[in-house]
């Protein structure tokens, strides 16, 4: 029973400082340490604890911040100069889709034509016709992933 | 609060280099410190602090101002330090992630003294940067997050990836930790 009671008051002054504890469990707290010395002790030794970890100073690099800035604002100057590169992508992409369409009619006429010119299956011919539309599309996809694959690359600064 | 925040996450995402600049000073020595306790090496918190505010620059656009931008600037640099551990192999992520099931966040080689040791000794060899060199890297963790930065419980679990419930339990084992280690008795 009066282990319990320690136990309790060891679990208290714990989760005060952890989650905090409610009015009537601070009260019985402070009335179980006012008469028990052991408690009372560790109690202090976990304030003391916590008010030295508080105070626990780092010095800081010399000028880490500086050397940060400067990194950093290399880097948003490359990502400026990468963005208009990127815009132009997606231009280029978007002018060759409508391009597609607009001579989607005539590109299928000259697949039919060779269609019937080499006996190959309508299959064929339309996959063909697919894989034409998605040209653009798996350009840009190769040029966004060779263009990350890049910056990983650039980036790999776990060597030390 | 909430505002600053919102307003904070639009400029973010405009990658407007005043405010990054303001925040590199201001997180400065909260961002080094909570790398040290992580990483227990000055130099890889130096190379972590850096790559955390390049990632803040680059992906500045994700935050969305909901919650406060230290939790959100910790869980970015805690991924890149769970990254490297990965790439590194050199401590599995189960250990690090539940720490419980196995070795705590220490570089240290057995039988040497830790980095964390070299680096806080070299700052103040007594004291409690002696003492927390017996607290295990991963409870320092936490109790940075709790007792230094001030986080709130659902704060940390949320730069932990972690449930409440694993935040509260590594409290609990860090606060004894911590109390066994700067009174003499074993972390």
């Amino acid at each position: 029973m009066i282990d319990n009671l320690h136990a309790r008051a060891e679990k208290l002054i714990s989760q005060e400082r952890v989650e905090g504890i409610s009015q009537a469990e601070g009260d019985w707290l402070a009335e179980h340490l006012r008469q028990c010395e052991s408690c009372s002790q560790i109690a202090k030794q976990t304030h003391e604890a916590l008010r030295a970890f508080r105070g626990a100073a780092i010095a800081l690099p010399r000028g880490l911040a500086e050397r940060t800035r400067f990194r950093v604002q290399l880097r948003a100057q490359e990502l400026r100069e990468r963005e208009p590169k990127r815009s132009l992508l997606w231009v280029i992409c978007a002018i060759s889709w409508a391009l597609g369409i607009a001579t989607a009619p005539y590109v299928w006429q000259a697949i039919q034509w060779i269609g019937e010119r080499t006996g190959a299956p309508r299959l064929v011919l339309e996959f063909g016709f697919g894989l034409w539309w998605a040209i653009p599309a798996l350009f840009a996809a190769a040029i966004v992933i060779l263009e990350n694959v890049r910056q990983a690359n650039e980036r790999d600064w776990s060597g030390r | 609060m909430l505002d600053e925040n919102k307003a904070l996450a639009q400029g973010l995402k405009r990658r407007d280099p005043g405010l990054l600049d303001q925040l590199i000073e201001q997180y400065q020595y909260r961002l080094f410190r909570y790398l040290l306790y992580l990483t227990s090496s000055r130099e890889r918190a130096e190379d972590f602090f850096q790559e955390t505010w390049i990632r803040v620059l680059e992906r500045g656009h994700q935050y969305d101002g909901k919650y406060k931008f230290e939790s959100w600037l910790f869980r970015i640099a805690r991924n890149l330090v769970i990254d490297w551990q990965r790439s590194k192999k050199m401590l599995s992520l189960d250990a690090l992630i539940d720490p419980e099931e196995g070795a705590p966040m220490e570089f240290a080689a057995k039988n040497q003294p830790s980095p964390l040791h070299l680096v806080l000794s070299a700052e103040e060899k007594s004291g409690i940067h002696a003492s927390l060199d017996r607290v295990p890297g991963v409870y320092r963790e936490v109790l940075v997050l709790r007792f230094q930065e001030e986080l709130g419980l659902e704060e940390i679990a949320g730069v932990l990836a972690a449930p409440l419930s694993t935040v509260k339990s590594r409290l609990y084992r860090g606060l004894e930790a911590l109390r066994g280690a700067m009174h003499g008795g074993a972390a």
